[in-house]
C-alpha cells in the first residue's frame, strides 16, 4: 500500500530530523548578538538620503541589468527553441536530426549556473556592463529554448497537417498553426523568467557584478545592518510588484500556472495582440536600458589574453579530489531540496488557519526568494562553522521562499469544496487542508520540487562559491587561482552532473505525473 | 431555525426561515432554482453563519466558539451534489474521512499510511450493497453509482444525528436515483433524521414531510401524505418552465 499522495508531500521534511540533530554540534560561540542586531535592524533601517540614493541607484542597476538579459534571453531562446523543435525541421526537410543536435548543444549554456557565465565572462572580458546581461541571457536563454521546444513538439499538428496539405509555405503555416497556441505558454514562462532575472542579477551584484547586491553585500561585510536593510525592504518592494503585476496579467489573460492546476486559455485575436504589443514594449524598453547602461554586445568578441597554461597544471586539474567534491555537492543538493521542499507544506499545516501566521510565512518566504543565498550562508557562518549545513540552510531557505508561493498558488486554484466538505463535519482545519487540498496539489507540487532539485544542483555552486563545500567551492579556488584546466574541467563536472540530475528529476517528474 | 435570514446580492436567499426537524423526520425540500434551497442546508449545516439565536441544535442555540461549533457539526453529515470525495485516496481512505472529525493526528496520519478500520469500512459498504472488495480501489476509478454510496458511506462513518442532502439526484439515472434514495430514507431513519433537497414530486413517497420553498420563504410545510397537485403548482406557478419539475 502506498501512503497517500498528501504524506508524500510531507515526507522530505524528515530531513529537518538530522539537521536538528547535527545543529548544536554545527554551532560556535560567537556571533549570536549579530544576529541578533540583524534581526533588529529589519524594522529599522537606514533613513540616510546619502545611503538611499547610493541604493536606490544600485536598485535601477540590478532592474536595468535584469530587464535586458530577460528580453535577450526571450528573443534568444524563442530563435533557439523554434530552431531546436522538431516539428519546425519535420515540417521543412523531413527530418528531426538537426533539431535533436541542437538541442542536445543547447544543454551546456543550460548547465551551467548565471553567476559561473558571469565569473568566466569577468576574466575573459573584464568588468563591463554586457558580462552581467551576458551571464544571465546566455543559461536563460538555452532555459526559454528548451521550453520554447517542449511546447512547440507538445502542441497537436492537425492544424499545421491541414494548412500544409492546402499548399502553404512551411513557415507560414508554423506561424499560423503553431504561433497562437505557443503564445500563453511562452509569455507565462517568460514572466516567471523575468522575476528570476531579478534575483539573479541581485545574485551577480553581490560577486561584484554592479547593482544592489554589491552594496548588500558590503553593508553584510561592513555589519552595517540597518543600511544592509533599507537596501532589502527597497529590493522586496519591487520583488512584490513584480511578482503582483506578472500573476495579474497570468490571470487577465488566462495564462497557465507553473503548477498547471488549471487550463489555459487560448490566446487568440484580440488577446494576442495585446500580449504581442507587451512584449515588444518591454523588449524596446529593455533595448533602451541596453543603450542607457553602455551594454555593448561587440564587448563579448574582445577577449583578454588568456596566461599560458603549464602543462602540469592538467595533472593537477585531475587530481583534485573530485569523489569528495561531487559527494559534497549532491549531499547539499539532497539536503537543501529536502528542505525546501519539505518544509513549504509542513509550515502551511503548522500555521494552518491562523491567517496572522499565514501572512508572516508570505513575508518570510518573500524574504527568503529575494535574499542571495550567499548573503544567507556569510550570515549563517556569524553562528555555524562552515561546511555543508549553513550551505544547505542557506539554498533551503531561498528555495523554500519559491516553492512555498508556487505551493500556496496551487492551494489557492485547487477545488476548495473537499476541504469544506470535511470542516463542515466538524474536522479540524488542520486536517481538512491535510485530506483535502494537499492530496490535490500533492503530485504536481512534487513534480515541480523534482524539477527543482536539478535546479538546486546547478545552485550549489553559488553557496559553494562563499566557501562551504562541493565543487563550487572548489572553483573558488581555482578561480581565484586563475587556474584554467581546473575550472575547465569542474565546469565539464557540473555540466554533466546538471545533465544526469536533469534526466533523473525529468524521469521522477512523469512518474509522478502518470501515477 | 428560528426566523433566519440571509441576504443575498437583490434579494434575501433565506426570509425568515423558521422550522424545526425532530428526531426520526425524514423531510424533502421542495422548490424553484433559486429558492434557496442549498442555502437553507448551508445554515444548517454551519457553512453560512448566522446570528445568534437563530439556530438551534438539540435545543441549544448553536455554538459560537470554534471548538463547540465542530463538536456540534461532528453529528451533522452533509452529501454534497458533486460528492466532494478525495479523488487521490482509497475508497477506505476517504470512508474513514468521516472519522477525521473524531481523530487525532495519529489516527489521521495511520489512515493515509495504512487505511485503518477495516473491519467497519467492509461493514458500511455491505450496508451500502457495495462488495468489500472495492475498499482498496481508488475513489477515481469507480462507477458514478459506487461513487455515490461511497459518499454516502463517509457519512455513515461520521454517524450523525441529522442527515443532510443537497440535490443528491439531480445528475443520476431513473434507477440510481430510486436505488440512493432508498438508501438515503434507510439510513436518514430514527433515531437520525433526514433533511433533503429535490426537484422530483415523484419521489416523496418515502418521506414523512415536505416543506415548499420559494423566493428564500416557508411556501408550505406539510405531512407528505396531505401534499397535493394544487399546493405543488402554486409552488412553481409563474417559475421558468426550465426551473419546475418533470
Amino acid at each position: 500500500m502506498k501512503p497517500a499522495p498528501s504524506l508524500l508531500l510531507l515526507l522530505p521534511a524528515l530531513v529537518l530530523l538530522p539537521v536538528l540533530l547535527l545543529l548544536p554540534q554545527a554551532v560556535h560561540g560567537g556571533g549570536w548578538e549579530l544576529i541578533g542586531s540583524f534581526v533588529s535592524a529589519a524594522v529599522q533601517p537606514s533613513r540616510d538620503p546619502v545611503v538611499l540614493g547610493a541604493q536606490l541607484q544600485g536598485l535601477g542597476i540590478t532592474c536595468a541589468m535584469a530587464l535586458v538579459g530577460w528580453a535577450a534571453s526571450v528573443v534568444l531562446g524563442l530563435g533557439l527553441g523554434i530552431a531546436s523543435a522538431r516539428v519546425v525541421w519535420q515540417s521543412w526537410l523531413g527530418c528531426t536530426w538537426p533539431a535533436d543536435l541542437l538541442a542536445r548543444l543547447l544543454a551546456l549554456p543550460r548547465a551551467i549556473h548565471e553567476l559561473i557565465w558571469g565569473l568566466i565572462l569577468l576574466q575573459l572580458i573584464g568588468l563591463e556592463p554586457v558580462v552581467a546581461v551576458a551571464a544571465i541571457a546566455i543559461p536563460y536563454g538555452a532555459l526559454v529554448a528548451r521550453v520554447v521546444r517542449d511546447l512547440l513538439d507538445a502542441l497537436p499538428r492537425r492544424n499545421l497537417e491541414g494548412l500544409l496539405a492546402g499548399g502553404a509555405p512551411p513557415g507560414l503555416a508554423l506561424l499560423t498553426a503553431m504561433g497562437p497556441p505557443l503564445l500563453p505558454g511562452l509569455l507565462s514562462y517568460s514572466g516567471y523568467r523575468l522575476e528570476c532575472a531579478l534575483r539573479s542579477a541581485t545574485l551577480l551584484g553581490v560577486f561584484g557584478l554592479g547593482g544592489l547586491g554589491n552594496d548588500l553585500l558590503l553593508s553584510l561585510q561592513s555589519l552595517q545592518f540597518r543600511e544592509l536593510w533599507s537596501g532589502l525592504w527597497m529590493l522586496l518592494l519591487v520583488m512584490l510588484v513584480l511578482e503582483a503585476l506578472v500573476a495579474l496579467l497570468r490571470r487577465h489573460w488566462g495564462m497557465p500556472q507553473r503548477l498547471g492546476l488549471r487550463r489555459p486559455a487560448a490566446a487568440v485575436g484580440r488577446q494576442a495582440r495585446q500580449l504581442l504589443l507587451l512584449l515588444l514594449a518591454l523588449v524596446l524598453l529593455a533595448a533602451g536600458l541596453a543603450r542607457q547602461q553602455g551594454v555593448n554586445p561587440l564587448q563579448l568578441l574582445h577577449w583578454q589574453p588568456l596566461p599560458p597554461v603549464d602543462p602540469g597544471a592538467w595533472r593537477d586539474a585531475v587530481a583534485l579530489p573530485w569523489p569528495d567534491l561531487i559527494g559534497g555537492t549532491l549531499s547539499l543538493t539532497l539536503v537543501a531540496t529536502a528542505l525546501a521542499v519539505g518544509c513549504a507544506p509542513l509550515l502551511l499545516l503548522l500555521v494552518g488557519p491562523w491567517r496572522p501566521g499565514q501572512w508572516a510565512l508570505q513575508l518570510l518566504w518573500a524574504l527568503g526568494r529575494l535574499w542571495p543565498p550567499p548573503l544567507t550562508a556569510l550570515l549563517l557562518l556569524f553562528v555555524l562553522k562552515p561546511g555543508l549545513l549553513p550551505a544547505a540552510l542557506a539554498l533551503g531557505f531561498h528555495n523554500l521562499g519559491i516553492l512555498g508561493r508556487l505551493l500556496l498558488e496551487a492551494l489557492g486554484s485547487a477545488d476548495p469544496g473537499r476541504e469544506q466538505a470535511l470542516l463542515v463535519g466538524g474536522c479540524g482545519p488542520r486536517l481538512a487542508l491535510l485530506y483535502g487540498r494537499f492530496n490535490q496539489v500533492a503530485r504536481t507540487y512534487l513534480a515541480y520540487g523534482a524539477y527543482r532539485s536539478d535546479v538546486l544542483l546547478r545552485e550549489t555552486v553559488v553557496v559553494g562559491l562563499v566557501g562551504s563545500t562541493g565543487l563550487g567551492s572548489q572553483l573558488r579556488e581555482s578561480l581565484a587561482a586563475f587556474a584554467w584546466p581546473q575550472i575547465a574541467l569542474l565546469l565539464v563536472a557540473y555540466a554533466l552532473l546538471t545533465l544526469i540530475g536533469e534526466e533523473l528529476s525529468d524521469r521522477a517528474r512523469r512518474r509522478l505525473l502518470q501515477t | 431555525m428560528r426566523r433566519v435570514s440571509v441576504m443575498g446580492r437583490e434579494r434575501p436567499r433565506l426570509d425568515q426561515v423558521s422550522l424545526t426537524i425532530a428526531p426520526g423526520e425524514r423531510v424533502a425540500l421542495l422548490g424553484p432554482s433559486g429558492a434557496g434551497k442549498s442555502t437553507l442546508l448551508a445554515v444548517a449545516n454551519g457553512l453560512l453563519p448566522v446570528p445568534p439565536g437563530q439556530l438551534l441544535w438539540q435545543g441549544a442555540p448553536a455554538a459560537r466558539s470554534r471548538r463547540s461549533r465542530r463538536l456540534q457539526q461532528r453529528r451533522i453529515g452533509t452529501l454534497w451534489q458533486d460528492l466532494r470525495l478525495i479523488e487521490e485516496l482509497s475508497v477506505q481512505q476517504n470512508l474513514n474521512a468521516g472519522r477525521l472529525a473524531t481523530w487525532g493526528w495519529p489516527q489521521a496520519l495511520h489512515n493515509l499510511v495504512l487505511p485503518r478500520d477495516t473491519v467497519a469500512c467492509a461493514a458500511v459498504l455491505q450496508r451500502l450493497d457495495l462488495d468489500p472488495i472495492l475498499l482498496r480501489v481508488p475513489v477515481s476509478g469507480l462507477s458514478g453509482g459506487q461513487r455515490q454510496r461511497v459518499a454516502l458511506g463517509r457519512l455513515l462513518r461520521q454517524e450523525p444525528d441529522l442527515l443532510l442532502a443537497d440535490e443528491p439526484l439531480a445528475s443520476l439515472d431513473p434507477r440510481l436515483a430510486a436505488e440512493l434514495l432508498a438508501l438515503l430514507l434507510r439510513e436518514g431513519a430514527a433515531p437520525r433524521a433526514l433533511l433533503l433537497s429535490l426537484h422530483r414530486p415523484d419521489l416523496l413517497a418515502g418521506f414523512d414531510r415536505v416543506i415548499g420553498l420559494r423566493d428564500g420563504c416557508v411556501h408550505f410545510d406539510l405531512p407528505a401524505n396531505a401534499l397535493d397537485q394544487g399546493a405543488l403548482e402554486t409552488l412553481y406557478a409563474g417559475c421558468d418552465p426550465l426551473a419546475r419539475p418533470s
